[in-house]
């Protein structure tokens, strides 16, 4: 065990009553690992008339104004843990707040102002450029806490969605089989009754009074690929722009396709000249 | 005022004298006060005051030592820029005689008092807070410091307004604690009509001894407010307090009967210094190897002491 060593043993009057308070081991704050011995030096020197001779000495006189001095004492709360980061701190603050009340009552019977006004504009402790910084990183922070939570809310909505997407791709693919099994089950009937003609002598179809939703929907969805179109369905379909100066400018491929003889180009009038200015503005255009 | 100085000196010196031949049965001491002697009669107490008004003439030089690190240097400029009653001095060779020349400083900067820095090692920061001539003074060893340029620290107030002083009510219970209360009140209060004051109170210091180590925090007062002398009814419970900064924990060493030197009056028993925490840091490493040297030794005794019966097994797969 390592004792303590006291650096000078100037041998005052040593009063014992007073230390023996002292003596309760204490937790060092500062290192926060084992003392070499729980025991205080004994011979510490305490002087205690000495010291409240040099209060009297030092001391103001005690009549003067409380304003002079604005001391606040604060009953502190019980034992306060010191290596409880929080609960010092708050302990700390609430001295603080209490003592701040006390204080304001006071000034208020004395009718005096304590209260910055807003337009009193003075040197403040820490320059504002100072201030900025301290604005930008609370901003960063306060933009880091939205972030975390917009990432997590955006999970939680992933999670969700693939579910409901799951039901529906599920409900999609029973519908279809669903349906497949009814035009089945009807060709099968229609053979066992060996194909009955309905009125008008056309077949009779079930399908069309206009309760195939799924079939239009889905047709409408994804329009199919235009039958002139040669790239097996690659093209994703071209912007207006894009068409305009294809259309303009020549584009191998595309034009040739342009002379075959089919629905559209027939009714295709985009070549002619409409409005031909030059000629009888009376007559009609159409 | 140098006058009034030596004379307080002189009062103070002929006092003590005077107390120490009366032995300890001597209660009936006239009172010492800023203006002058002051007898039992209240009548002479009033007349005194009447001639010279209170008037606080508290002025505090603020230096530090060379080497200092820069983080206490900065703490050093932010107590600067909150006491408006003090002065900055240049870097202070320390060594011998810093008793002597601080104390001729202090006279020269014509202060009352005193907070020196003292940086040992670049780690370690031992504040001294002394009063001038003949008072005492006292040496702190700082610790946990928090500067006002951290940015987590976002109060603000005005520079140079008047702090109010919040004590924790356990400054009265020891006379030592109450000397120290005494001289936070007259070094960290601002004097009431100084020049460099601002008239209003939007800041409040906290002292407050919490394991024996006095804890001092500096926060700014917030109402929502209207006039300057009024609080609307809700105002008070709106009040909030901002964190200004600095943080500091100030460890008490030892208390002396002069400036910067004289009779001991208080040590703390408790203190150990960081010298001697870091040497027995490093022993405790140290003896780890030295104890598992120690530790084989004693197994090679103890296996030459205790030899193995030759086990009858031994050669059994050995191939020849």
């Amino acid at each position: 065990m390592v004792n303590l060593k006291v650096d000078d043993i100037t041998d005052k009057e040593i009063e014992n009553e007073e230390s023996e308070p002292e003596l309760e081991p204490e937790s060092e704050s500062e290192d926060g690992e084992e003392k070499p011995s729980t025991e205080p030096s004994k011979d510490a020197i305490y002087n205690s008339e000495a010291l409240l001779e040099k209060l009297e000495d030092i001391a103001w006189p005690k009549k003067i104004d409380w304003t002079q001095k604005l001391t606040i004492n604060h009953q502190q709360a019980e034992k306060i843990d010191v290596n409880d980061d929080l609960a010092r701190e708050l302990a700390f603050y609430t001295q603080a707040l209490d003592s701040t009340r006390v204080a304001l009552s006071k000034f208020e019977k004395l009718g005096m102002p304590f209260l910055r006004p807003q337009d009193y504009y003075a040197e403040m402790v820490k320059s504002d450029s100072h201030m900025l910084k301290i604005k930008d990183k609370l901003l960063f922070e306060k933009k880091k806490i939205e972030e975390a939570e917009e990432r997590r809310k955006m999970r939680e909505n992933k999670k969700i969605a693939k579910q409901v997407q799951a039901e529906k791709l599920r409900e999609r693919e029973k519908r279809k089989k669903d349906e497949i099994e009814s035009v089945k089950k009807w060709r099968k009937q229609r053979e066992r009754e060996g194909f009955v003609k309905g009125e008008k002598g056309n077949e009779v179809f079930g399908f069309e009074d206009g309760e195939d939703e799924v079939y239009d929907k889905v047709r409408k969805k994804r329009p199919g690929v235009a039958p002139g179109d040669r790239s097996g369905g690659k093209n994703k379909g071209k912007s207006k722009a894009r068409e305009r100066r294809d259309s303009k400018f020549g584009f191998g491929g595309r034009k040739a396709l342009k002379k075959q003889n089919t629905a559209e180009t027939t009714n295709d009038f985009r070549g002619f000249n409409k409005g031909e200015m030059g000629g009888n503005k009376k007559r009609k255009r159409f | 005022m140098g006058k009034g100085k030596k004379r307080k000196q002189a009062e103070a010196l002929q006092a003590a004298a005077a107390a120490k031949k009366a032995q300890s049965s001597a209660p009936i001491r006239p009172a010492r006060t800023l203006t002058g002697w002051r007898d039992a009669e209240e009548g002479m107490e009033a007349e005194a005051e009447a001639q010279v008004p209170f008037r606080n003439r508290e002025k505090v030089l603020v230096t530090c030592s060379r080497r200092i690190n820069f983080r206490y240097r900065h703490l050093m400029l932010n107590l600067v820029s909150l006491l408006p009653h003090s002065k900055k001095d240049s870097k202070v060779e320390s060594k011998e005689t810093k008793a002597a020349t601080l104390n001729d400083l202090i006279d020269l900067r014509s202060c009352s008092s005193c907070l020196f820095f003292e940086c040992r090692k670049a780690k370690d920061l031992y504040l001294w807070m002394v009063k001038s001539p003949g008072g005492p003074s006292v040496k702190f060893l700082v610790n946990a410091v928090h500067t006002m340029e951290e940015l987590k620290l976002t109060g603000n107030h005005l520079k140079g307004s008047r702090p109010l002083l919040s004590f924790s009510t356990n400054f009265d219970d020891s006379p030592h604690w109450k000397l120290l209360k005494e001289m936070f009140t007259q070094i960290f209060g601002t004097p009431k009509e100084h020049r460099k004051s601002k008239p209003f109170h939007d800041h409040v210091f906290v002292f407050s001894i919490v394991d024996d180590h006095v804890w001092f925090r500096n926060y700014q007062i917030s109402v929502p407010h209207n006039e300057t002398d009024k609080i609307d009814k809700g105002g008070l419970d709106k009040m909030t307090l901002i964190e200004v900064g600095p943080r500091f924990c100030l460890n008490p060493i030892k208390i002396f009967g002069g400036s910067f030197g004289g009779p001991t009056l208080y040590e703390n028993p408790f203190y150990v210094s960081p010298n001697q925490i870091r040497a027995l840091e490093k022993k405790k490493k140290a003896s780890k190897y030295v104890t598992k040297v120690k530790a084989k030794t004693r197994r090679k005794i103890h296996e030459m002491e205790n030899a193995l019966v030759p086990d009858e097994f031994a050669d059994l797969w050995k191939e020849d």
